[in-house]
């Protein structure tokens, strides 16, 4: 593993705040990280039990009876009726007596005493399923169309936080790919900064083991020459006729980002964002594939001050979570890629002492179920791709059709109360949730543990606009420790 | 803030003692001392705005007549401080005589006096054209001159330095065609002060096809126009693409540029389709409000949005009259929702501005439309006029006489000349290029931009404000100084509801095949680069891109692998062409119009070396094109 300490150790001066000082003057104050800027609202915040958060994020709707919510099992066999059919995984013990999980998750069972299990979310049915829309509304607190372009939940916590320091940008968002796959305009839409602008917006890293070059010359270029490239900047400003003209606070966001851009490219946290230089062992054991190498870099970034990560499983039509048939081979596939990375993200992060002030989400855009679309009594439409009434292959057996109403959420640290359990899905079909928390609560939750009240607003085109929607969202009291 | 009581001595008079509460002397000084800031005037914080009865009702937080149902009350003692009213950080709670008075004025029926609001009062513009009469000045001086005189005589402002001709070439080139000026356009200036701007101006408006494709930004932001994104997966969303080109390539007088998009062809009729997203959407996100928000929004100027979920706190605008635009375009009947709520009221198709007249409700919807085209356009329909001139005002300007763009009910700078313009536009039948040309061949425009502080108070016009290009600016722009523009996207020839519009082009020009003219930036779809330097996905309006450089952009300016790759071929196309000094004197004068002087030769050669490697080059480009005097238009 090669440690690349170039940049410092060759040009010291690099990290210094240079493009700004062709002013000549000290007028730029706002940088990178610090204080919220244009905070609007003058409502008391709570005080934050979580510096940072990471949303582990289960693409295309992860079936809460195959995985957190475990049911009435039942077998393969051939002939079966469908509507038999729950959960096609047994259960399993985990470190808390009262909670069960399903098989194949026997890692995260193990940290199940560091978590809160919330049973109960619940989405709205849309009337039609479409992923994307559903990860809009998850993604933003806001079901489209909007009027407005709607922040994602981590935009708002850089734009309401900030930073933890002043290098690390405050929103990553790893393991999506935004081109090249069905839906991905309609990912686009909700992967933004919304109407805060681009400064609040994700820096994306589809590829975790490529991280290191978003923060690395180009491809090709050596170290060397990437820094003479920024001193030849330099010197251009300098002599430039023009430079009495930088102070105009247009230019002067130019030089401040330059400056930026320089200094996370120049600094020690930049190495975060390189997998090859964690110990072998420790990047074998995250290794289940890129989801795993995602978890690893979440936890690196993190370490270094990252505000909000993001880690998908990534959503593609009909891929991963998203089985409109071969339901239950899929799952366990999708088990194994991510049992063991989340468990040692936890423990990781608990060794680290960061786990009480980190609070890891684990969510998805909804559940799923043998038959019923959406909830029941729902006018979706029927999308399974292995219609039968009784079982007749294996592609029949698992769960095709999306369900709104009931899927899991499980919430570590930051904050959380810890081997608890909150509300519960019916144990026989439909699995409506009890005691049920809505999109608008559960981002009232988290935003409270990051310190943002869900009230939180600003104002856009002479209107209102909450952290969640119509600021009506109320924190769950009860997983709070 | 002023508070109006036109009935308030007779109320008064008629309010016997001992009887009904008195809502002027013991309810509003209640409301005003408790509710009224965080709830009242231009504030509506939790969504809940007391300025005026159907405000509150509209809030269903008060039952007239049952107190002890009406939320309004019951915050006033709630337990957990979290839901008390006021908020108990803010401001004491209620004295019990104080509560006891609102028990009673609900239990009597929440009576409100005729008239009454906590709304401030407001500027409400004219609606009719008007008549300027001119400052006097010297004959043939342009009109904008001799109002932003006199306006900046009567501030007391100083007027703006007078732009050089190098200057002045290359802001208008960038404004009119979206490029720098070419070098041979700059080799063919006479010496300082002795260009014809005029005829500098007539040339680059001439230029249909480069003005075609630089304004096709713009309008493709306000008309939501995109070659691919969402809602064409479900075939609910259409473009105007080929219609758009060819109105631009032809200057479409703008009344019936207008006409054409409310009333639509078989080719323009994406705009008011909307975008439809599969399964249900929330009453205020229906395809007919969008028509009603969209309409209103780039034609007028009017934010609807707020509207078309409850009477608006901030404007003048209603439910029923948001309702009222949509079911000009609906072919079902709508009933009106209020939050999310129905009603049971049904909307009656109607416009807004009934002093003009009115469509008739009775009628088909396609009659329907035509008759709102007809009223958007009237003569009469000064909205129409201002609106649009404005909107080129501020991109050539770099800052509307009114601002923001969207919010003409805002008082403009100067009444005057946003009125000039407007009549301008009228009198030349409505020829968008000259309203330009009037902008473009005045002083006003032809002086240098202002030095801006980020955090000023009131707006105060010192002469134009720097503008940003935009993401296409860009990278036209940086194509055009390294002379290699990208093949085209096979997509852009399709067929389908999404691509096609290279296919567009070459119909306007009646072209049988592609004959290899630069592809420009707005035909492209929308990469990461260009995401990262503004472009919009056209979900919504948008009216203005930002104008400021952001650290993401500035990361992917430094290694994003779009702009790393044209640097490397801006590289291969220069190497060897020529000698370092030539190299440096044409990369400054494509790219900032300008020759670079002694000290940035010296510095530029140390970056080139003597025989530049391609390598060397590319960071001489790079520099170049990260220097803030490339990006933003002096």
């Amino acid at each position: 593993m090669n440690h690349e300490n170039w940049y410092d150790e060759a040009h010291p001066e690099l990290t210094r705040r240079r493009f700004l000082s062709a002013l000549g003057a000290t007028t730029a104050a706002t940088f990178l990280g610090g204080a919220p800027r244009g905070f609007a609202s003058s409502i008391k915040q709570p005080e934050a039990t979580a510096d940072s958060c990471i949303l582990i994020w289960m693409a295309g709707g992860m079936a809460a009876p195959e995985t957190f919510d475990p049911k009435r099992y039942k077998p393969y066999e051939v002939g079966t009726p469908v509507e038999e059919i729950i959960s096609t995984f047994p259960a399993i013990d985990t470190a808390v007596d009262n909670i069960k999980i399903c098989q194949g998750l026997e890692n995260i069972a193990g940290v199940m005493d560091r978590a809160t299990l919330i049973r109960s979310h619940f989405q709205p049915d849309l009337g039609s399923i479409l992923h994307s829309r559903h990860q809009y509304h998850w993604h933003t607190g806001y079901v489209p169309p909007q009027t407005v372009a709607a922040p994602h939940i981590g935009a708002w916590m850089a734009k309401v936080l900030g930073g933890r320091n002043d290098v690390m940008p405050a929103f990553i968002n790893i393991g999506q790919q935004l081109e090249g796959h069905g839906e991905s305009e309609e990912l686009k839409a909700f992967t933004t900064g919304g109407f805060f602008g681009s400064e609040f917006g994700p820096m994306n890293l589809p590829f975790p083991d490529l991280a290191s070059q978003a923060v690395k010359p180009p491809g090709g270029m050596s170290p060397d020459r990437f820094a003479k490239r920024y001193k030849a900047l330099e010197n251009l400003l300098k002599h430039s006729p023009k430079s009495e003209e930088l102070s105009d606070y247009h230019q002067e966001s130019m030089l401040r980002s330059i400056d930026n851009a320089h200094r996370l490219l120049g600094s020690k946290e930049r190495e975060a964002f390189d997998l090859s230089l964690e110990k072998k062992e420790i990047f074998d054991e995250y290794n289940t594939g890129r989801f795993g190498q995602g978890c690893l870099l979440a936890r690196r970034l993190v370490e270094n001050g990252a505000r909000f990560v993001e880690v998908t499983t990534e959503y593609i039509p009909f891929v991963h979570w998203d089985t409109h048939e071969n339901g239950h081979t899929t799952a366990e596939r999708m088990k194994k890629e991510i049992d063991r990375p989340i468990a040692r993200l936890i423990k990781d992060l608990e060794e680290r002492g960061l786990l009480d002030r980190t609070l890891v989400v684990i969510a998805t855009e909804f559940s799923r179920d043998m038959m019923i679309e959406g909830v029941p009594g729902s006018t979706a439409k029927d999308q399974s791709r292995a219609k039968t009434d009784v079982l007749k292959e294996m592609k029949h057996y698992g769960l095709h059709r999306h369900f709104t109403g009931g899927s899991s959420v499980v919430m570590f640290g930051g904050g959380m109360k810890k081997g608890f359990l909150y509300g519960a899905t019916a144990d026989e079909r439909p699995c409506l949730a009890d005691k049920p928390v809505s999109i608008e609560d559960l981002h009232a939750t988290i935003f409270t543990a990051m310190g943002i009240s869900p009230k939180t607003e600003y104002s856009i085109e002479g209107r209102p606009f909450y952290a969640t929607k119509d600021g009506v969202g109320k924190a769950v009291r009860d997983v709070f420790a | 803030m002023s508070r109006c009581f036109p009935l308030l001595t007779l109320f008064t008079l008629v309010s016997p003692l001992g009887a009904d509460v008195d809502f002027a002397h013991e309810v509003v000084p209640i409301l005003e001392k408790n509710c009224v800031e965080c709830h009242g005037g231009d504030e509506s914080k939790g969504g809940l705005s007391i300025n005026t009865r159907a405000l509150i009702m509209d809030a269903d937080v008060i039952e007239p007549g049952k107190p002890e149902d009406s939320l309004f009350i019951e915050v006033l003692t709630d337990e957990d401080p979290d839901f008390r009213m006021p908020p108990p950080d803010k401001k004491d709670s209620l004295k019990p005589e104080e509560i006891a008075v609102l028990e009673r004025w609900i239990a009597e029926g929440a009576k409100w006096e005729e008239g009454f609001t906590f709304a401030p009062d407001r500027y409400e513009p004219p609606l009719k054209p008007r008549e300027v009469k001119l400052p006097k000045g010297a004959p043939g001086t342009n009109p904008i001159d001799l109002i932003v005189a006199a306006h900046l005589r009567d501030k007391g402002t100083e007027p703006p330095k007078p732009l050089d001709d190098r200057t002045f070439l290359r802001r208008v080139t960038l404004d009119l065609t979206g490029l720098p000026p070419s070098p041979e356009a700059l080799s063919q200036l006479p010496s300082e002060g002795k260009l014809d701007r005029t005829a500098a101006v007539e040339r680059l408006l001439a230029d249909n096809q480069a003005y075609a494709e630089h304004w096709m930004t713009f309008w493709n932001d306000l008309l939501r126009n995109e070659y691919v994104g969402t809602g064409y997966i479900e075939g609910g969303r259409q473009q105007v693409t080929k219609w758009l080109y060819r109105s631009l390539l032809e200057n479409k007088p703008f009344d019936a540029f207008i006409r054409e998009i409310i009333a639509p062809g078989s080719e323009s009729g994406g705009f008011i389709k909307g975008i439809i997203w599969r399964g249900v959407v929330n009453a205020s996100q229906t395809t007919e409000i969008q028509f009603s928000q969209n309409v209103s929004q780039v034609f007028l100027g009017i934010n609807m949005k707020c509207a078309s979920c409850h009477d608006s706190f901030t404007d003048r605008w209603t439910l029923r009259e948001a309702y009222g635009l949509a079911q000009i375009y609906s072919e079902k009947p709508l009933e009106l929702v209020r939050c999310d709520k129905p009603t049971g009221e049904m909307a009656v198709a109607s416009w807004i501005f009934p002093e003009l007249g009115n469509v008739d409700p009775a009628k088909p919807r396609d009659e329907r439309l035509q008759q709102l085209a007809e009223l958007v356009t009237h003569p009469e329909n000064g909205r129409t006029q201002r609106t649009i001139v404005n909107r080129l005002w501020n991109q050539m300007m770099g800052r509307g006489i009114v601002h923001p763009v969207d919010a003409m009910n805002t008082e403009p700078w100067n009444e005057d000349l946003l009125d000039l313009l407007a009549n301008q536009l009228v009198e030349s039948k409505y020829d968008l290029k000259a309203v330009m040309r009037l902008i473009a061949t005045s002083r006003t425009y032809q002086s240098r931009t202002e030095v801006r502080d980020e955090n000023e108070g009131t707006y105060v016009f010192q002469g134009p404000v720097r503008k940003r290009m935009t993401a296409e600016q860009f990278m036209d722009s940086i194509r055009s100084v390294i002379g290699v523009w990208p093949a085209p996207d096979k997509n852009a020839f399709g067929k389908g509801l999404t691509g096609g519009q290279l296919t567009a082009v070459m119909e306007a020009h009646g072209l049988k095949q592609w004959d290899n003219r630069p592809v420009r930036a707005v035909f492209a779809k929308r990469d990461e680069l260009q995401a990262a330097l503004g472009r919009p996905n056209r979900e919504q309006v948008v009216s203005a891109r930002p104008d400021i450089v952001t650290t993401l952009e500035a990361i992917n300016l430094a290694n994003g692998p779009e702009l790393a790759g044209l640097l490397k071929a801006g590289a291969a196309n220069l190497q060897g062409k020529a000698t370092p000094r030539d190299l440096i004197e044409n990369t400054y004068l494509t790219a900032l119009s300008r020759k670079p002087t002694d000290s940035e030769v010296r510095v530029a050669t140390d970056i080139l070396g003597e025989k530049p490697t391609p390598e060397a080059t590319e960071d001489f480009l790079w520099s170049v094109f990260m220097l803030p005097e490339f990006i933003y238009i002096n």
